[in-house]
């Protein structure tokens, strides 16, 4: 398979994360993709410490392989949650939205890699200072929260400006994505819509059916206004909340109530009309259902197909 | 004297008079993302030559004078 020094870091075969998708990315997806060679990573959400250490002992029981944990720095347990962690000696940690450096000190003394998720060059720049491992180059064609920039430029400025190992993710969901990451420089990927419709992963089948039917103009950017970008399925949902959001009279505080609980509706509930459904721009690119492992080998394989053209 | 080194790069930054950056102007209120944040702040870094943590809670001018000016006391 496919080989990265992103392997030897990890202990991995393949260089492929999966990533760390709120209600969707549990033990058993993450487990999933572990075994399948990759790297499986649980979301910790905005869910409290019990939640996590079930997931956390749940994935243990399903690989033996190593694993990681996604920790979402403006969650309100986000002290909690970093502890946990670090008590259980994860092996991986992966950061969303924020700079994880207060956390970094306790995770390192653990033995963890810690690998953010970065958008920008400053950030980048600030997390390799803090003491991360590699860094998640995250381009906007990614599903959830984003920043402004592709991974097609993204990619190269992070590389250029760190000396750690980068993973490209954004907008990756074949063997092409993959090899053209590895041109830009990034020793891996994060996939995460692609992972949405494995089947271990346990979201709802709507959701499912939402990322097989859409194409390539089924996303759209929400959020922008108030600076809260997240890109998501262009459903009844995102057309509402685009509609308040850019009302001139709506609050910034009315647009965030608006998305309450739209993420659980759309990942529990499979309330197609209400629900938020995070997807990234390839969901026009993921057309099967399949097992994990299936997925990680196809990525491999297509992307060593064409680097040995 | 960090107060107006920062509202001199501010003001610089967003193409406004330097009279409009207030120690309560948000970041938010100029039209300054998270993402520019990071980005000012190493720049911060080099113009007072000192390293600034980061965190979701620099929010206004005041802010982040705040957080230089407990690094180089």
């Amino acid at each position: 398979m496919l080989h990265t020094p992103l392997c030897d870091l990890l202990g991995i075969e393949a260089p492929v994360l999966q990533g760390g998708m709120a209600w969707i990315a549990d033990a058993r997806l993450a487990a999933a993709v572990s075994n399948g060679g990759g790297l499986g990573i649980i979301s910790a959400m905005n869910a409290g410490g019990d939640y996590l250490r079930e997931q956390i002992a749940l994935c243990r029981s399903l690989t033996d392989r190593p694993f990681g944990v996604n920790i979402m720095l403006m969650s309100p347990h986000v002290a909690e949650v970093a502890q946990i962690v670090a008590e259980e000696r994860v092996p991986v940690v992966t950061t969303g939205a924020g700079s994880p450096a207060a956390y970094m000190p306790a995770w390192l003394a653990a033995g963890i890699k810690v690998i953010p998720v970065v958008a920008s060059v400053a950030s980048a720049r600030m997390a390799a200072r803090a003491g991360a491992h590699a860094l998640i180059a995250e381009g906007m064609e990614s599903g959830g929260h984003i920043g402004e920039l592709t991974t097609m430029v993204l990619v190269p400025q992070i590389c250029d400006a760190v000396d750690i190992p980068v993973i490209a993710a954004g907008g990756i969901a074949d063997g092409r994505g993959v090899a053209a990451s590895l041109m830009l420089g990034a020793v891996g990927v994060q996939v995460g819509t692609r992972f949405l419709v494995a089947e271990e992963c346990g979201v709802h089948q709507v959701y499912k059916d939402k990322v097989l039917e859409a194409t390539d103009i089924s996303t759209v950017m929400t959020g922008r206004r108030f600076g809260d970008t997240c890109r998501c399925i262009k459903n009844g949902f995102a057309r509402n909340y685009l509609k308040i959001e850019f009302d001139p009279a709506a609050s910034a505080d009315q647009v965030a109530n608006f998305g309450v609980g739209a993420l659980r509706r759309a990942a529990i509930e499979g309330d197609a009309k209400n629900g938020c459904f995070l997807a990234g721009q390839c969901a026009g690119m993921v057309k099967t259902e399949q097992p994990a492992a299936e997925i990680i080998r196809e990525l491999c394989d297509g992307a060593e197909r064409l680097l040995k053209r | 004297m960090v107060f107006e080194k920062v509202a001199a790069m501010l003001a610089d930054h967003v193409d406004c008079d330097v009279a409009e950056i207030k120690m309560e102007t948000a970041f938010a209120d100029l039209g300054i993302d998270s993402l520019e944040v990071a980005e000012l702040v190493m720049q911060l870094e080099d113009e007072f030559n000192c390293e600034l943590e980061m965190s979701q809670n620099i929010k206004t001018v005041k802010d982040i004078c705040a957080v230089i000016e407990a690094k180089i006391a």
